[in-house]
C-alpha cells in the first residue's frame, strides 16, 4: 500500500512535466504509457468539478496506451508523442465518439471520420483521453454558454486565489472563468489531467483561455493546420489551436500537425522543420513591436505591469524596442463581429435535422421542421448571431455592413503587414484586459457584448491570418494568471516560438500542482516551486460520460 | 411588294407620311403590307391579333438559362462518384451531406469542362473566378446553401451562332446568332421525390454536389423555335466537346426560360420565368405558350407578374409556381474556404513552384478541342457538295453524319445522290415510324449496296425506292434478294422494251397527237404507263428517248 | 458595447471585473512546499512595478490611447419593422424568440455601425488572407464511395435507403402561429 501510493505520487509528479519529459520518461521506461493513460483519467475524475470534460473515453484511452507501450517497449516509439495523453476540444469531429459542439443540435452525433488534425496526432500514437467543453459552437469568450454547463478555471481552486479571497466568501460562488470559447481544453492542461489540448481559435478563442489559465496558447498562421474536421464557425479566421504547458512543447505538436491536407483547399504546404527550437537565440537581433493602441480601456493595472516588465526585460537584454502603430486596432472588433456573424449565419443553415444532429418531432412541412429543429437545438446566442448574419447578408445591407467590413479587414491586415515589413520581427502585447473575472460576474452582460470586451487584443490577428501566441507571465494581485502575447510574420510560427521560448524561459511561471505532489524525481521537474492545488469536495452532478 | 429589309424600312416610311394625310384607306394599306412584310421574314412570328391604329407588332424576348451536368467520373466539389442511376444515396461523400466539418475540394475537370466550353462559345476565359455561396433553404440541399460563381464567373461574352431550317418549305438553313452571357461553374441539388400517401418527400443526394455548368443566354432571341434551335446546337456542341451528355431526358441538360413581350422599340416587358422543361421539343412549346400568353394577358389591359411558372406538358400551359419573389433574398457571401480559381494562358505562364500538371492550362485545352458542329458542317459543304440545309440535318441528328460518311464509303454513287436517300427516304422513314438512327432497320452497308445496283444500271430508281421499302420490313434478307424476289430488275433486252414503246404509242393516238401538236408535257403520260406496263423496271431516260423518237 | 460619448465625455465599457485592492494576510504554506520565503511563494509571481530598475522609457502606452466614437457621427439607429422580424425568421428559419431577441438584434446592428467612421475609399473588400493563392485542383477520382450505411443511420429518421423530410413549398405559418407552435416544442 505504501509503495503503492509512493508510486502513485511518483505518477502524479509527472503529470507536471512537459511533454519532451515524459515522454523521455516513457523511452527510459521510468513509466509506462498505460500507467501515465491510467493517472491522466484518475486526475479527470478528481477535477471533474472543473466541467473541464464533455466525454471522456476511458477505454479507448488504455487500449492506445497498451498499444503504445508495444511500441515503447520495442524501443520503437512513433515520434516524440507517442504514447502521450492528450485532449481535444468538442468542436473536432472524432471518428465514432460524440461530438456535440457543446450544443443540443449535436448530442448524440458520432462523426464517421477524424478530423485530420486528430488524426496526427493518433498516428504518431498519442492518447485520447476526451473531448473538452466550450462554448456552444465556439462562440463565446468564457465558456460558459455550453448546454453541458461552465467551465471552472483550475486556479479558482489554487492557493493564491482561495488566500485572497479568504474572508468567509464561498469558493463555491467565487470561482473564476476560464475565458473561451476553448475553456475545457485550457482547463484540463492547466489541471494538468492531460498534455496537450487542441483547441480552436477563430478570435482569440484558444489565446484568451490560454492567458486566464496560465498555460501556452498557440494559434499558428491560417491554413498551416488542415481544419478538415474542424466544426467551422468563421472559416476564413477559424485556426486549430494547440494548448501545451510550454513552449516547446507547443512547437513540437506544431511540427507533427502542420502541413497541406488535400482535404482543405486553404491549406498551405511548408518545409519540415526539426522539432526543437533553437536554443541559441541572440535577442539583440529581433526588434519587438509595442503596437500602442493596443492600451484600449479597461486594461487592467495588472496586465498593463506585466507588459511593461516584460518589454523593458526585452529592451534590457538588447533586442530593440519600439513603439509602431496599428490604426485601425479600434475597429477591429466591430469588424469582427461583422464577419463572424455573417458567416455564422451561413454555417449553421446546414443544421435542419435532416441528415444528422438533432430533429424536432414537427412534420406539418419541411419549413415547419427546420424552424423548430433550429430552435429546439441552438442556445439564444447562436440564434442571435445567425439572426444579425442574417441581416448583414441581406441585399438591403450587404454593401453598407458585409463589403464595408471586409474593406476594413483589409486595412487591418495591411496596419500589420505595413509593421512587419518596416522591419519589426514580432508585436508584444497583452492577451487580455485582466485576469479571470468572477464567474457570477461575467454572466451580468450578454454574451455578445463579453466577447466584444475579451476579444479586444486576439481578433485582429485572426483577421490578418497571422500567427500568435499566449505565454503565461505572472500572477495578479487576485493571484490569477495573467499572459501577454506574441504575434508573427505570416508562417514564421518556428521564428514566433523561438521569441517565445526565450520570454518564458526568463519568466519562470509557476506551475499548478496536485496537492500531494512532492518535488518530483531527481529534480527533473526543475527548479520551478509547487503550488497548492486544492479540491473541493463537491456534490455537483458530474456532466462528464466517462467511457 | 417589297422583297428588301432596306426596302422595306423606306417603304414604311413613305407609308408614314402617307398615313397622316389619308387615314382610313391607307391604314388600311398599311396594314396589308406590314402583314406581307412579316411573312417575308422569319417564319417563327406568331399572328397576334390585328388592331386597327395599333402601333408596331408584340415580339417575344426569350433568354435561356441551361444547366448542363459535367461529364466526369466524380463530383464538383467531393469525390463521391457521378452516375445517372444507382441505388438511392449510394453516391454521396460526407461533404454532399453536409456533415459539419467538411470542406469543398475542387475538381480539375471540371474546371476543364467549363473552359472548353468557354472556348468552343468564344467565351473570354477570366484567367480568376470566384466561388459564392447562396442560400435558400430546400430539402435537397442539406447545407443550406449552394455554391455557386456569382460575382466572377470562369467564362463570359461569348456567342453562340445557331440555324434551323425555316422558310415556308423548312428547307431554308435561317442562321441566328445568341450573346452568351456567361458560364458559371456550380453544384447541382439532390432529387426530392414527393409521397403524397404518406405526406412526405423522400430524399435521394445521389445528384447533391454533381458539377453543373450554368450557361446564360442573353434575351436575343424571339420565340420558341429560336430558342429550341439554340438549345438544339448548344447540346450539339457539349456532346461533341464531350463535356456533358446533353440528354434532357436525364436531366443532364435543363432549360429555363426567361420570357417576356414588348412592342420594338419600346422597353422591355416584365419577364416571366419558365422552368420544368424537360425535353427538347417542350422547348419551344411551353415559350410559345407563354409569349402568347402575355400577350393575351397584355391585349386585355392586364399586366404580367414577375413571377415563375413551370411548364406542364400534359396541358401544354404554364402554371405560376410559388411567389418567392417578394420574399427571396439569396444573401450571397463569398465561399471562404474556396480561394480564387486561376487558370493559366500557357504553360509558360504558370508561376515557378507550381506544377502544370495540377493546374488548367488555356492552351493545352485550346490544343485538343474536337472540330465543332458549324465547322463539321460547312466541311461537308465543301467536301461533298451538299446543300446548306442537307449539311444541317446531318449534323442535327445524331450520327446521322457517320451514317452518311459510312454510305459513301461505300457506293459509286454522288453524294448528292446519297443525302436524298439518306435525308429523304431514311430519315423520313424514321421519323415516320418514331425510329432513332441506331434503330434503323438499314444499314449503312445495305443502303450503300443498293445504291450501288442502282447505280450499275441494274434497277431503276423507283424500283430502287420499292426495294428500299421491302428491306425496311424485311432486314433480315439481303439487297440481291429482294430485287431478284420483286423481279424488279431493269429490263435490258432493247427490243422488248421498243416493242413495249410502240404498243403504248399506238394504243394512244390522240395522246400521240397533242404531243406531235407540240404539248411535250404529255409524253410523261405516256411515260408513266410504259413504267407502269414494264412494272417500273425500264430506265426513264432510255423511254423517254425512244418515246420521243416514235412521237416526232 | 457602445462607445458613445455624450459632448466629448468618454463612456468606457461596463467594468467587466472588479478591481479588489485589498493586501492579502499571509497564509503559511500548507504542505509540501519547502519553501522558506518571507512572503508566501506565490507572491512572487505577481505583478509589480519596478520602477527602480528601469533605465529607459517603457516603450508601452501608459494610458489607453483609443478614440471614443461619439454618437453623433453614427448614422441614424436601424428600427427592426415588424415586416423585418418576419422576414429575418423565414430566410433564416431561426425565431427572435421574444421583443429581447429583435432589441439584441438592434444592438448588434448599433455596435456594427461603428464602421462607418472608418474611411475605406478606394479599399479592396478582403475575401480571406488567401486571395492571391491559388486553389489547389483534385484528380477527378472517385474515393468517397459507398457509405450510405453510415451515413444513413446517422439520420434521426429515414425511409428505406432514402433520408425523409415532410412536404415542402408550404410557407410557415403566420408569426402568431409560429411562436405558439415553437411554444409547444421540446425546449
Amino acid at each position: 500500500e505504501d509503495i503503492n501510493s509512493g508510486q502513485t505520487q511518483t505518477f502524479t509528479a509527472m503529470l507536471g512535466l512537459s511533454i519532451k519529459e515524459v515522454s523521455a520518461a516513457l523511452r527510459d521506461g521510468r513509466m509506462s504509457a498505460t500507467q501515465l493513460c491510467r493517472t491522466c483519467l484518475d486526475r479527470i475524475q478528481e477535477t471533474r468539478c472543473l466541467n473541464a470534460y464533455i466525454t471522456v473515453t476511458e477505454d479507448l484511452a488504455m487500449r492506445q496506451a497498451l498499444e503504445a507501450d508495444g511500441r515503447l517497449s520495442m524501443g520503437k516509439p512513433l515520434g516524440p508523442l507517442d504514447g502521450i495523453p492528450f485532449s481535444v476540444k468538442d468542436n473536432f469531429c472524432t471518428k465514432s465518439i460524440e461530438t456535440t459542439c457543446g450544443s443540443r443540435m449535436l448530442r448524440g452525433y458520432r462523426p464517421p471520420f477524424h478530423a485530420t488534425v486528430v488524426q496526427k496526432l493518433l498516428d504518431q500514437g498519442a492518447v485520447l483521453l476526451g473531448k473538452t467543453n466550450l462554448d456552444e459552437f465556439a462562440m463565446g469568450a468564457g465558456s460558459t454558454d455550453s448546454v453541458f454547463g461552465p467551465v471552472r478555471n483550475p486556479w479558482s481552486y489554487a492557493t493564491p486565489y482561495c488566500t485572497y479571497h479568504s474572508e468567509g466568501k464561498d469558493p463555491e460562488s467565487d470561482w473564476v472563468i476560464t475565458g473561451g470559447s476553448s475553456g475545457g481544453s485550457a482547463a484540463s492542461v492547466a489541471s494538468l489531467s492531460s498534455f496537450l489540448s487542441l483547441g480552436s481559435d477563430t478570435g482569440g478563442s484558444t489565446r484568451n483561455p490560454g492567458s486566464l489559465c496560465g498555460v501556452v496558447a498557440l494559434k499558428p498562421t491560417y491554413g498551416l493546420l488542415s481544419r478538415h474536421g474542424l466544426i467551422p464557425l468563421v472559416n476564413s479566421m477559424d485556426v486549430p489551436g494547440i494548448l501545451t504547458r510550454n513552449v516547446q512543447d507547443a512547437a513540437t505538436v506544431l511540427g507533427v500537425l502542420q502541413g497541406q491536407d488535400e482535404k482543405d483547399s486553404t491549406t498551405v504546404s511548408v518545409p519540415d522543420s526539426p522539432a526543437s527550437l533553437p536554443e541559441d537565440l541572440d535577442i539583440r537581433d529581433v526588434c519587438v513591436g509595442i503596437p500602442k493602441e493596443y492600451h484600449a480601456p479597461g486594461l487592467s493595472a495588472d496586465t498593463l505591469a506585466q507588459w511593461d516588465r516584460v518589454a523593458g526585460m526585452f529592451e534590457q537584454a538588447g533586442a530593440r524596442v519600439m513603439e509602431v502603430s496599428l490604426p485601425h486596432t479600434q475597429h477591429s472588433i466591430v469588424c469582427y463581429h461583422v464577419l463572424c456573424c455573417s458567416e455564422v449565419a451561413s454555417n449553421m443553415a446546414r443544421f435542419d435535422g435532416l441528415q444528422y444532429g438533432h430533429r424536432s418531432e414537427v412534420d406539418s412541412s419541411t419549413e415547419a421542421l427546420y424552424a423548430t429543429t433550429r430552435h429546439e437545438g441552438f442556445n439564444d446566442v447562436v440564434r442571435r448571431r445567425v439572426l444579425s448574419g442574417n441581416y448583414f447578408l441581406l441585399k438591403q445591407s450587404h454593401e453598407r455592413y458585409f463589403v464595408k467590413a471586409q474593406q476594413v479587414r483589409r486595412l487591418i491586415a495591411e496596419d500589420f503587414w505595413r509593421v512587419f515589413r518596416a522591419g519589426v520581427d514580432v508585436l508584444l502585447t497583452p492577451t487580455t484586459l485582466g485576469d479571470a473575472a468572477r464567474y457570477a460576474d461575467f454572466i451580468q452582460e450578454d454574451n455578445r457584448t463579453r466577447s466584444a470586451q475579451e476579444d479586444v487584443f486576439t481578433q485582429p490577428v485572426n483577421m490578418a491570418g497571422l500567427p500568435a501566441v499566449t505565454v503565461p507571465t505572472a500572477l495578479s494581485s487576485r493571484g490569477l494568471p495573467i499572459g501577454l502575447q506574441l504575434i508573427g510574420q505570416t508562417l514564421q510560427d518556428r521564428k514566433l516560438l523561438t521569441v517565445a521560448q526565450w520570454m518564458e524561459q526568463r519568466l519562470d511561471f509557476p506551475i499548478i500542482c496536485f496537492h500531494d505532489d512532492t518535488q518530483g524525481q531527481d529534480g527533473q521537474t526543475g527548479s520551478r516551486e509547487r503550488m497548492q492545488f486544492r479540491i473541493i469536495k463537491d456534490n455537483t452532478k458530474s456532466h462528464a460520460v466517462i467511457k | 411588294m417589297a422583297a428588301s429589309s432596306s426596302g422595306n424600312r423606306i417603304l414604311l416610311h413613305k407609308l408614314n407620311e402617307l398615313i397622316t394625310f389619308k387615314r382610313i384607306c391607307n391604314i388600311t394599306q398599311h396594314d396589308i403590307f406590314i402583314r406581307r412584310i412579316r411573312t417575308s421574314r422569319s417564319k417563327c412570328q406568331l399572328q397576334p391579333k390585328m388592331h386597327t391604329k395599333s402601333p408596331p407588332q408584340m415580339v417575344g424576348v426569350v433568354g435561356l438559362e441551361i444547366h448542363a451536368q459535367i461529364h466526369a467520373a466524380s463530383k464538383l466539389f467531393s469525390s463521391s462518384g457521378v452516375r445517372f442511376s444507382a441505388p438511392p444515396n449510394s453516391l454521396v461523400a460526407c461533404f454532399d451531406a453536409s456533415l459539419p466539418g467538411t470542406l469543398p475540394v475542387l475538381n480539375r475537370r471540371c474546371v476543364e469542362a467549363s473552359v472548353m466550353t468557354g472556348l468552343a462559345l468564344n467565351c473570354t476565359i477570366n484567367r480568376k473566378s470566384l466561388f459564392d455561396r447562396k442560400h435558400y433553404f430546400y430539402a435537397d440541399m442539406p447545407a443550406g446553401y449552394q455554391i455557386t460563381q456569382q460575382r466572377l464567373p470562369i467564362a463570359v461574352n461569348g456567342s453562340l451562332t445557331y440555324s434551323y431550317l425555316g422558310g415556308r418549305k423548312r428547307n431554308q438553313v435561317v442562321t441566328k446568332n445568341v450573346r452568351i452571357k456567361q458560364i458559371q461553374l456550380e453544384q447541382d441539388s439532390g432529387k426530392s421525390l414527393h409521397d403524397d400517401h404518406r405526406n412526405q418527400t423522400l430524399i435521394d443526394l445521389n445528384r447533391a454536389g454533381v458539377g453543373l455548368m450554368e450557361v446564360v443566354m442573353e434575351a436575343d432571341m424571339e420565340c420558341g423555335e429560336e430558342a429550341a434551335a439554340a438549345v438544339r446546337e448548344l447540346q450539339l456542341i457539349l456532346q461533341t466537346l464531350g463535356t456533358c451528355y446533353g440528354n434532357m431526358a436525364e436531366g443532364q441538360l435543363r432549360v429555363d426560360a426567361n420570357v417576356s413581350v414588348h412592342r420594338p422599340g419600346e422597353p422591355l416587358g416584365v419577364r416571366t420565368e419558365v422552368k420544368n422543361i424537360n425535353s427538347a421539343r417542350y422547348v419551344a412549346k411551353a415559350i410559345d405558350y407563354e409569349i402568347q400568353r402575355q400577350m393575351e394577358v397584355l391585349d386585355t389591359g392586364g399586366t404580367i407578374l414577375n413571377e415563375t411558372r413551370a411548364f406542364d406538358s400534359k396541358s401544354g400551359a404554364t402554371v405560376p409556381m410559388r411567389d418567392k419573389e417578394g420574399l427571396q433574398d439569396y444573401r450571397f457571401m463569398p465561399e471562404p474556404n474556396l480561394p480564387p480559381l486561376f487558370v493559366y494562358e500557357s504553360v509558360a505562364s504558370v508561376p515557378a513552384g507550381v506544377d502544370p500538371t495540377q493546374v488548367v492550362v488555356i492552351d493545352r485545352l485550346k490544343a485538343i478541342l474536337p472540330e465543332l458542329p458549324g465547322v463539321k458542317r460547312a466541311q461537308l459543304v465543301e467536301e461533298y457538295g451538299l446543300l446548306p440545309e442537307h449539311s444541317f440535318t446531318l449534323v442535327n441528328e445524331v450520327g446521322l453524319m457517320d451514317y452518311f460518311e459510312r454510305v459513301i464509303q461505300k457506293t459509286k454513287a454522288e453524294p448528292r445522290k446519297v443525302i436524298g436517300w439518306v435525308i429523304k427516304e431514311l430519315l423520313g422513314n424514321l421519323n415516320q415510324n418514331g425510329l432513332r438512327l441506331t434503330q434503323s432497320p438499314i444499314s449503312s452497308e445495305a443502303l450503300a449496296e443498293l445504291l450501288n445496283i442502282l447505280e450499275s444500271g441494274h434497277i431503276s430508281t423507283s424500283a430502287a425506292k420499292v426495294v428500299f421499302q421491302e428491306m425496311w420490313k424485311l432486314p433480315e434478307k439481303s439487297v440481291k434478294q429482294l430485287v431478284a424476289e420483286l423481279d424488279l430488275e431493269l429490263i435490258s433486252d432493247q427490243e422488248q422494251i421498243l416493242q413495249i414503246c410502240r404498243r403504248v404509242v399506238d394504243a394512244h393516238p390522240e395522246e400521240v397527237r397533242v404531243i406531235r401538236a407540240g404539248n411535250k408535257k404529255v409524253l410523261n403520260k405516256l411515260m408513266g404507263i410504259v413504267q407502269k406496263e414494264t412494272k417500273g423496271r425500264t430506265d426513264p431516260l432510255q423511254v423517254r428517248r425512244i418515246l420521243e423518237e416514235m412521237t416526232s | 458595447m457602445v462607445w458613445t460619448g455624450v459632448a466629448g465625455t468618454r463612456l468606457h465599457i461596463a467594468a467587466a471585473r472588479p478591481v479588489h485592492h485589498r493586501s492579502m494576510l499571509l497564509k503559511p504554506a500548507a504542505h509540501g512546499a519547502c519553501i522558506r520565503y518571507a512572503v508566501p511563494p506565490w507572491r512572487r509571481w505577481m505583478s509589480k512595478r519596478d520602477s527602480s530598475k528601469s533605465s529607459f522609457v517603457s516603450k508601452v502606452p501608459q494610458f489607453p490611447t483609443w478614440e471614443p466614437v461619439a454618437e453623433n457621427q453614427l448614422p441614424p439607429r436601424t428600427k427592426i419593422s415588424p415586416d423585418l422580424v418576419d422576414k429575418l425568421e423565414r430566410l433564416a428559419l431561426v425565431d427572435f424568440g421574444n421583443q429581447e431577441g429583435v432589441n439584441c438584434l438592434e444592438e448588434a446592428i448599433r455596435f456594427a455601425d461603428q464602421l462607418h467612421v472608418v474611411n475605406t475609399d478606394g479599399v479592396e473588400p478582403m475575401d480571406s488572407v488567401l486571395e492571391n493563392r491559388a486553389l489547389q485542383l483534385r484528380n477527378d477520382e472517385v474515393k468517397e464511395s459507398d457509405c450510405v450505411s453510415e451515413l444513413l443511420q446517422l439520420a434521426a429518421d429515414r425511409v428505406e435507403e432514402y433520408f425523409v423530410s415532410p412536404p415542402g413549398n408550404i410557407p410557415l405559418p403566420k408569426r402568431e402561429e409560429r411562436l405558439a407552435m415553437l411554444k409547444h416544442s421540446a425546449f
